[in-house]
C-alpha cells in the first residue's frame, strides 16, 4: 500500500464518521467494512475517539456574565425607535399607553414612546430559580420603557408564524377581544437563552404579557400553577398537554383571572379541529 | 436607521451562538478570561459587519469571526505559547505511519479515553490549526464545508487536518501512561 492509499483510506474513514460521504460512497464503504475486518476495527476506534471528544470536552456555556455584556450591545431598554425589518409591522405606541407610561416615567418623555424593536433578554437560574421572577423585571421594565413588540398586530394569523418563524416554542395564540382582552402584539423572550414568545393583551389601561415556555424550561415550577403576586404584579401560570403559561400583569388579580380562564378555554377549543 | 436593522439581525444571530464561540474562543485561547475579551471583540465585529453583509449561514460566519477575533488577540498579546502556523506545506501531508502503531497498544488509548483530563491535555497540545479543525467539527458541530468557509481553507485541507489531528490524539494517548 503506498502512501497515498493510506491517507485515501484514512480520509474516507473519517468522512464516514463525520457522516460527510454521499449515499453512494456510504453504501460502498459499508460493503468494504464487511469484507475487510481492520477496516472496521479501525473505524470503531475512531468512532470511540470521537465519542469519547464529544463526552469528556462538551460545548461550554458562555458565561452569563458574557451574555449579559454581549446582550447590552444592542438594544437599551429605553431605546426609542427602531425601523421595522420586513417582517415587522410599524407601530406606534397607542395612546392609552403613552399616558400611563407618561405618567410612570416622565424623564424618559423625551425620548418618545415609539416602540422599540426589542428582544428582551432573561436567564432564569439553573436549578431551582424562578422565571416568574424574571418575567415579572422584565414587564416591570416595560412598563416605563414602553412595552416592546417585534410584531405589532392585533391579527393573531400574523403574529402567530411570526412568532413561530422566531422561536423554538410552537405557542398557543387566542382571539380574546370578545373577552375585552385585545391582542396587541408579541415579542422574543430569551428565557434561559432559548427565544421564547411572548403575547402582549391589553385590558383597558392595563397589560398582560403571557410567555410560552416548553414544560421542561428551566426554573418553571411543576404542579398545577395558580395565582401569586410578585414585586406588586399579579402573576398566573398554568400548563396544558404541550406548554407552560406564564402570564404578568398590572390588572387585579379577579380581571387577571378572567383573562386566564378566556384564555385556557380559547385554547382548548383552538386545538380542535378548524370551524368553516 | 440601517443600524437598527444590523441590530435585530444581531439578537437573532449572535446570542443562540454564544456557548459555540465561547466554547472555540476558549480552545484557542487556552485561557477562560481571554475567551470572553475574543468573544466580546468578535461579537463588536459581527454588529458592524451585519450593517453591510447578509448571512446565509450564522454559524460558520460567526465562528469564522470569533477565530480571526482570537487570532488578532494572540497576536496582540504575543502569547509565544499558541503561536498560529499558517497554510505551511508540512500541514497538508497527513504523514500518518498508521499501519504500524495502530496495533500496539488499542487498550491503552481505550483507558485513556476514560481519563477525560488526558482527553483535554491531549488535544490542548494538538498545534492551533489541527486544535480549530477538531473543535469545529467535534464541538461546534459544524461540516466539513462550514469548516472550510470559517477558516477559509480547502475542503481537502480540512479533511486531512482532521484525519490527522484524531490521528495524533489516538497517539498520543496510546503512549503516554
Amino acid at each position: 500500500m503506498t502512501d497515498r492509499d493510506v491517507d485515501e483510506r484514512l480520509l474516507r474513514l473519517n468522512a464516514a464518521l463525520d457522516g460527510e460521504l454521499d449515499a453512494m460512497g456510504s453504501l460502498e464503504f459499508e460493503r468494504e467494512m464487511r469484507d475487510d475486518a481492520a477496516l472496521a476495527a479501525e473505524y470503531r476506534r475512531l468512532t470511540t475517539l470521537r465519542d469519547a471528544v464529544r463526552r469528556h470536552v462538551p460545548r461550554e456555556a458562555a458565561p452569563q456574565a458574557l451574555a449579559d455584556r454581549i446582550a447590552a450591545l444592542t438594544a437599551p431598554p429605553a431605546q426609542a425607535t427602531a425601523a421595522p425589518t420586513a417582517t415587522v409591522i410599524p407601530f406606534r405606541r397607542r395612546a392609552w399607553l403613552d399616558s400611563r407610561a407618561l405618567a410612570m416615567a416622565a424623564s424618559f418623555a423625551v425620548l418618545g414612546f415609539a416602540v422599540g424593536v426589542g428582544l428582551t433578554s432573561l436567564h432564569a437560574p439553573s436549578g431551582s430559580g424562578d422565571v416568574a421572577q424574571h418575567l415579572v423585571s422584565d414587564f416591570a421594565r416595560a412598563e416605563i420603557a414602553g412595552q416592546p413588540f417585534d410584531v405589532a398586530s392585533s391579527d393573531r394569523h400574523t403574529v402567530k408564524p411570526w412568532l413561530a418563524n422566531r422561536t423554538t416554542v410552537s405557542g398557543t395564540i387566542v382571539d380574546l377581544a370578545p373577552e375585552g382582552f385585545p391582542l396587541v402584539g408579541g415579542r422574543v423572550t430569551i428565557v434561559d437563552r432559548v427565544p421564547t414568545p411572548t403575547l402582549v393583551y391589553r385590558h383597558n389601561e392595563h397589560v398582560v404579557a403571557l410567555t410560552e415556555l416548553p414544560l421542561d424550561a428551566k426554573g418553571v415550577r411543576g404542579g398545577t400553577g395558580g395565582m401569586e403576586t410578585i414585586d406588586g404584579y399579579h402573576v398566573a401560570r398554568w400548563s396544558d398537554a404541550n406548554l407552560t403559561y406564564v402570564a404578568v400583569s398590572d390588572m387585579d388579580e379577579k380581571a387577571l383571572g378572567e383573562f386566564v380562564e378566556a384564555f385556557r378555554r380559547g385554547g382548548a377549543s383552538a386545538t380542535e379541529p378548524a370551524k368553516p | 436607521m440601517s443600524s437598527s436593522i444590523a441590530e435585530q439581525r444581531f439578537r437573532e444571530i449572535v446570542p443562540p451562538l454564544l456557548d459555540d464561540a465561547y466554547s472555540l474562543a476558549k480552545w484557542l485561547s487556552r485561557n477562560p478570561t481571554d475567551a470572553e475579551d475574543i468573544v466580546q471583540d468578535a461579537a463588536l465585529r459581527a454588529l458592524q459587519a451585519l450593517s453591510s453583509v447578509s448571512v446565509d449561514r450564522p454559524k460558520p460566519w460567526f465562528l469564522a469571526i470569533v477565530r480571526n477575533a482570537a487570532m488578532t488577540f494572540m497576536a496582540r498579546n504575543r502569547r509565544k505559547t499558541v503561536a498560529y502556523v499558517g497554510d505551511m506545506a508540512d500541514l497538508e501531508t497527513l504523514d500518518l505511519p498508521q499501519g504500524d502503531d495502530a496495533a500496539p497498544n488499542p487498550e491503552q488509548e481505550l483507558i485513556a479515553l476514560q481519563d477525560g483530563e488526558r482527553l483535554r491535555q491531549a488535544i490542548a497540545s494538538l498545534a492551533s490549526p489541527f486544535l480549530e479543525t477538531l473543535v469545529m467539527r467535534d464541538i461546534n458541530g459544524l461540516s466539513y464545508r462550514e469548516i472550510a468557509e470559517a477558516t477559509e481553507t480547502p475542503v481537502g485541507t480540512v479533511m486531512s487536518r482532521l484525519a490527522r489531528a484524531r490521528a495524533m490524539l489516538a497517539r498520543t494517548l496510546r503512549s503516554e501512561p
